[in-house]
């Protein structure tokens, strides 16, 4: 199978609870070796959509293909898909390596390929010398690990992680998400990751899908979610920015000029003149002082937060609006609080978004 | 000089308060089990080797020599196998069912788990006979149904002891295994599906295994309560079932022998006691 192939194929996936829609209409296309990242708020169905992959839940309709099979009504232990549970869920009275086995034991794989692949696997994570250990004589860190290798263990389709990692204290937790990275692609895993936190999702993902309310609002590598958000939704949960409400006053060509109660400002964005539409640009494109062909506007520091590489200036630019700057030392003296300034940023990485679709 | 010295009988003080405070928290409890439980045991097992002539195991020689007092063992042990396996065999799909039940329908089950506790076994021991009696409620109910002419013999059969044995010993199988199961992960059985398990090896390879220490915990309770009982044999089937616990009864009571009473408690509660100590060694942890 080639590269590129689609592996996992998830078609208009939908589920309701009772009253509420918790996945509408998911459409999700991964390939092999390829590593995704669901990303969004709890309670937008995160954890829904990777039991409907996995076989724990049935989706009212849609299909789910994996590597070329219509598994939509299979089974979960006929799937071949592996799930790292965010409590890990190790089995207390199996020993490490008896957890590790356990996935080919009940396959029927003779004992002494069942030992190898044991040793394998928790050779794969480091955890070779607690091949005897209890569970529960293991820390944190090390259960993870035992969850991960007792997964990889039965070379699934498709590894699932529900939050596996949120159980870690911040320190591990950033360590295991670069060696988790690497290690599935040491083992050229196809891998969903479930996260509410941006920095995992950007970390470890080729690819981020922002979920919002049962829908995804955006598919994207990491750069272009962060540099092109697709939403309003997808801009506020990946990264910072400033945002300024106003009304669309003309629109030509896929630019519009908004006029906000800072000033005017240009934005790209396809809009009928008269909407409401919320403008936006990250950070570190604000600069000190005027620019040529840029928005600009101007206000009062209200707070300096340094960094370590960059600083953040926050400025009350009147009415109830505020601006948001990213700025480096290496580009001029870092304002003061109190201080008034004048920041500018280029009409090209100016969005608008409609309105109404703020959350 | 004396400096130097302080901080040990600073110390010492501290660790011999914390061993009063835990010796003063044990001492009632001790006294009330020595007092209450291993006094009169030591006087049972005396009162088993000593007759008026000195030391004599006449009475075991009696009670295990003859077929008739084996016969009664084993009747004792019949009875209490018997409950158990149909108790835990009733009591471990019913515990699963208790822990899925949601809201009122969990509240009323187990209610009636824990309001037949407050009634005596005496009394539930006789309602078993109204209901199972020649003229009780069971085969007048048949009989006017016109499934049977003439009274079926229900009462005073072995089927009746059982019956009535695994009613009213049921809770204390269901409890302990329901405490475990209510308390069970349903992640466990999912992480084992996707493993690849089926249902069934999921049930054998990781259901049971978790839920072990409640069946264990169930099955030496219901154990030791059913192969000691005195009511539920005298009442259900009387007579013609002699088990240990009658047995001591008529040497007490009828037989004037308390030696050999005194003895047949012992061999009683050796069984007891070797079913709650295996069931101790089942129910630690595997290393
Ligand atoms: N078994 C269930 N029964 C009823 N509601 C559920 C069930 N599972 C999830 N939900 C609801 O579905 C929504 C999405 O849940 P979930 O997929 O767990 O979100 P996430 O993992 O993104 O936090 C939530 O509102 C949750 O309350
Ligand atoms: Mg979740």
């Amino acid at each position: 199978m080639s590269g590129a192939a689609p592996h996992l194929v998830v078609r208009s996936i939908s589920k309701r609870y009772g009253p509420t829609t918790v996945l509408d209409h998911i459409d999700l296309t991964i390939r092999r070796g390829e590593l995704v990242t669901l990303l969004g708020p709890s309670g937008c169905g995160k954890t829904t959509l990777l039991r409907a992959i996995a076989g724990l839940a049935q989706p009212d309709s849609g299909k789910v293909e994996l590597a070329g099979r219509d598994i939509t009504h299979v089974p979960p232990h006929k799937r071949n898909v592996g799930v790292v549970f965010q409590s890990y869920a190790l089995f207390p009275h199996l020993t490490v390596a008896g957890n590790v086995a356990f996935g080919l034991k009940v396959r029927g794989t003779a004992r002494r390929e069942i030992n190898a692949a044991v040793e394998r696997a928790l050779s794969l994570v480091k955890l070779g010398h607690l091949a005897g250990r209890r569970i529960s004589a293991l820390s944190g860190g090390q259960q993870q690990r035992v969850a991960l290798a007792r997964a990889i263990a039965v070379e699934p389709d498709v590894l699932l992680f529900d939050e596996a990692l949120s159980a870690l204290d911040r320190k591990l937790r950033e360590e295991m998400q670069v060696e988790l990275r690497r290690l599935l692609q040491d083992v050229k895993a196809t891998a969903i990751f479930v996260t509410h936190d941006q920095d995992e999702a950007l970390t470890m993902s080729d690819r981020v899908a922002v979920m919002n309310k049962g829908r995804i609002e955006q598919l994207a590598e990491p750069r272009e979610l962060y540099l092109r958000p697709a939403s309003l939704f997808a801009l506020n949960f990946v990264g910072l920015s400033t945002r300024i409400s106003g009304t669309v006053l003309a629109a030509d060509n896929g630019k519009v000029d908004v006029e906000t109660k800072v000033g005017r400002l240009s934005a790209l964005g396809n809009f009928q003149a008269g909407s409401p539409v919320i403008v936006a640009a990250r950070p570190e494109q604000l600069r000190l002082g005027e620019q040529s062909e840029a928005n600009s506007a101007a206000g009062r520091v209200r707070s300096v937060v340094f960094q370590g590489s960059r600083t953040l200036v926050e400025v009350d630019a009147g009415a109830g609006e505020s601006l948001l700057a990213e700025l480096s030392e290496r580009d001029g003296a870092i304002p003061r609080v109190h201080d008034e300034i004048r920041l500018s940023w280029p009409v090209t990485e100016t969005f608008a978004f409609p309105m109404e679709a703020q959350a | 000089m004396t400096e130097a010295a302080l901080p040990a009988p600073v110390a010492a003080p501290a660790v011999d308060r914390e061993r009063l405070t835990a010796i003063g928290f044990v001492l009632p409890s001790f006294v009330i089990i020595a007092g209450v439980f291993a006094l009169p045991l030591v006087l049972l097992l005396g009162v088993s080797v000593i007759d008026a002539n000195g030391l004599t195991f006449a009475n075991y020689r009696r009670l295990l020599g003859t077929p008739y007092y084996l016969g009664v063992i084993w009747n004792s042990l019949r009875l209490g196998l018997l409950t158990t396996i149909i108790a835990f065999l009733i009591s471990y799909p019913a515990a699963f069912a208790l822990a899925r039940a949601h809201g009122a329908l969990r509240s009323v089950l187990l209610a009636t788990l824990f309001l037949p506790l407050a009634a005596s076994v005496i009394v539930k021991a006789f309602a078993w006979t109204i209901l199972l009696r020649s003229d009780g409620i069971v085969n007048e109910t048949l009989i006017a149904l016109g499934i049977i002419e003439d009274p079926i013999r229900m009462i005073f059969t072995e089927t009746a002891l059982i019956v009535g044995a695994v009613n009213i010993f049921l809770p204390f199988m269901i409890l302990p295994i329901y405490a475990i199961v209510a308390q069970l992960d349903p992640r466990y059985a999912e992480a084992a599906s996707t493993l690849g398990a089926s249902p069934i090896v999921t049930f054998f390879h990781v259901i049971l295994p978790l839920t072990l220490p409640g069946i264990i915990a169930g099955v030496a309770l219901v154990f030791s309560l059913s192969v000691s009982a005195y009511v539920v044999p005298t009442l259900l089937i009387g007579e013609k079932y002699p088990t240990l616990a009658t047995t001591i009864a008529k040497a007490y009571l009828l037989a004037r022998e308390p030696g050999f009473g005194a003895a047949a408690g012992v061999v009683l509660l050796g069984i007891a006691i070797a079913v709650v100590a295996l069931s101790a060694r089942l129910s630690r942890e595997p290393k």
